[in-house]
């Protein structure tokens, strides 16, 4: 246990192109932990972090154009990626092997996320929908409707009661996923959303802007309880903490932030990579936090917990 | 006594402009001396800040008469006087050397008039000095393409999508197009490669490296392996890669009844091999 934050890891050269997005996700069944990450280079890598360092297990060959966006079901056995060829493919994490192949349609898969179950994969559609594939199925099972426009992230709250899609018009839409009724739509930036993460208890929704913020909502009544400033270009990845008090923010301005979610001061910076670092997460505990970005580096810092 | 000043110089070297603009900044100094200046007359001057002033009005200069070019140079292309507007981008360029629309506007009109490898050039200008502009990457990629860079030009797109995917024409028109240049330059890759390899194996056929007894059957085998490959080799060569109007890629015969005329040689070849 670290008593301050540092940098731990370096993994240079980790892909052959810009690094654009990264997820980090615990096997429920051995415990081991492993980090997925998808790149321009078309490829999406699956690593093992033991004994603190990087071991790559997987380069998964599948996607024609670059990986947009991965994440990882929860109990640990299954990714998801979505690439500009329009495809999400699921991965299984053991034998890495490709379990299905979805057909998005052009320009319907960016961001994707699996449901607090793992049983569905939401991602969003240039039109303003959110469409939810069925992870057996491999078919779009239904879709949310937010008549805006192009949702650049989509987040679930852990007790699978909401989901949050950011447009890039900068409108934030919440949904109630049991009656797939539109609860909230707000205001909240002039500019792109590239990234919004719910706190583990669910109560509060941060979002990433292109205009340089990061602001934090109350869920319930969807009131803005906070705006950050402190990033000097687009906040390009916004992730909660495990432990609900902090969160992380990574920028095009080549840092990293962490904040701490009450007093909502940044509480350390990290200046570590070359360029825009695009993806940032916490482990599941809350004592790591993953970084990638154009610099094709992965990083990993340490957290006092 | 003598007074001593520019004006003595100013003879036929010294362009006119200058000399009329040296002229007037003199006649406001003189004023505002005299003028503001009661107590402590010619030596209240401040010269090091003076000198100081002058410098940032001339970066204010810059930057204004660079936006000015910038415009002109606009007019110019719209008009279709494409070099007059390069022109004045260089200008601007040389005043703000730091200004990525100019170089993304200067690569557009390279592009059209087929200067390619200047327009990627300056399209990589661009990009360098403002890498999360989306346009800027769009142009490059254009550049790219007409340079033939297909795979380059796919990367450059696939950049300007994901700096803004709600652009439709990125998607439509851009990436699409790229990417089904770059599969048919695969595709076409591929044929040329195992064109190449069916050649090698004609010419050092692996059936003829080993000694064989001329009455048995294994000298036929080998005989009709190395037949068989050479009219293999034919029906590549007879071949082309296409495209459909769907962007499905094709091997179709080039010319008519190719095949048919590939069978007639490679007849008489098996014959002469059968008389080895």
């Amino acid at each position: 246990m670290s008593t301050q934050y540092s940098i731990l890891f370096k993994q240079e050269h980790a892909h052959d192109d810009a690094i654009w997005t990264t997820a980090w996700g615990k096997s429920e069944a051995d415990g081991s932990e492993t980090i997925v990450t998808g790149s321009l280079d078309d490829m999406v890598k699956v690593w093992k972090w033991s004994d603190e360092k990087l071991e790559l297990l997987w380069t998964l060959e599948g996607h024609q154009l670059g990986v947009v966006s991965v994440d990882i079901s929860h109990n640990g056995a299954i990714a998801a990626s979505s690439s500009l060829d329009a495809h999400i493919r699921l991965w299984d994490l053991e034998s890495g092997k490709q379990i299905k192949s979805m057909d998005a349609g052009p320009v319907d898969a960016w961001t994707v996320a699996f449901s607090p179950d793992s049983k569905y994969i939401a991602t969003g559609s240039h039109l303003g929908k959110v469409n939810t594939f069925g992870v057996e199925s491999g078919k779009k099972e239904f879709s949310l409707d937010t008549r805006g426009k192009f949702i650049l992230s989509i987040a679930y709250s852990p007790d699978g009661k909401y989901l949050a899609s950011g447009a890039i018009d900068g409108i934030i839409n919440i949904f109630d996923i049991a009656t797939g009724k539109l609860l909230h739509t707000l205001e909240g930036h002039a500019m792109p959303i590239r990234s919004l993460t719910f706190s583990p208890d669910s109560q509060l929704l941060v979002t990433a802007s292109d205009d340089g913020y990061i602001k934090i909502y109350d869920v319930q009544h969807a009131n803005l309880a906070g705006t950050l400033s402190g990033h000097g270009s687009w906040v390009l990845n916004v992730a909660f903490s495990p432990d609900n008090t902090h969160f992380v923010s990574s920028s095009s301005d080549k840092s990293v932030k962490v904040w701490d979610a009450s007093s909502r001061a940044c509480i350390n910076t990290f200046f570590d990579h070359q360029d825009q670092v695009w993806s940032v997460k916490y482990n599941s505990t809350g004592s790591k936090i993953i970084s990638a970005g154009d610099d094709r580096a992965i990083h990993i810092y340490d957290c006092p917990m | 006594m003598a007074s001593f000043g520019w004006k003595r110089k100013a003879g036929e070297k010294v362009s006119k402009s200058a000399v009329q603009q040296f002229e007037a900044e003199e006649e406001r100094t003189k004023s505002t001396e005299g003028g503001g200046d009661g107590g402590g007359g010619g030596e209240g001057v401040d010269w090091l800040h003076a000198v100081k002033r002058r410098r940032q009005v001339l970066l204010e200069d810059c930057a204004a008469k660079s936006g000015r070019l910038k415009d002109e140079g606009a007019l110019l292309a719209e008009q279709g006087r494409h070099w007059e507007a390069i022109k004045k981008w260089d200008e601007a360029i040389h005043l703000t050397p730091d200004n990525p629309l100019l170089y993304e506007m200067k690569s557009q009109v390279l592009t059209i008039l087929h200067e390619v490898f200047p327009a990627v050039k300056a399209a990589e200008m661009a990009v360098k000095f403002r890498p999360l502009w989306w346009e800027g990457w769009q142009t490059l990629g254009r550049a790219q393409l007409n340079l033939g860079e297909v795979d380059l030009a796919v990367r450059s797109f696939q950049v300007a999508i994901h700096l803004r995917p709600s652009e439709r024409v990125l998607w439509q028109e851009d990436l699409e197009w790229a990417w089904r240049l770059q599969k048919q330059q695969v595709a076409t890759k591929e044929k040329t490669r195992q064109e190449e390899e069916t050649k090698e194996q004609i010419l050092h056929a692996p059936e003829l490296e080993q000694d064989y007894d001329f009455e048995s059957d294994e000298v036929l085998a080998a005989c009709v392996a190395v037949a068989e490959r050479q009219t293999h080799y034919e029906e590549l060569k007879k071949t082309t890669v296409v495209m459909d109007t769907e962007g499905n890629l094709k091997t179709v015969v080039s010319g008519e009844g190719g095949s048919e005329e590939a069978a007639t040689p490679s007849q008489e070849q098996f014959i002469k091999a059968r008389g080895l």
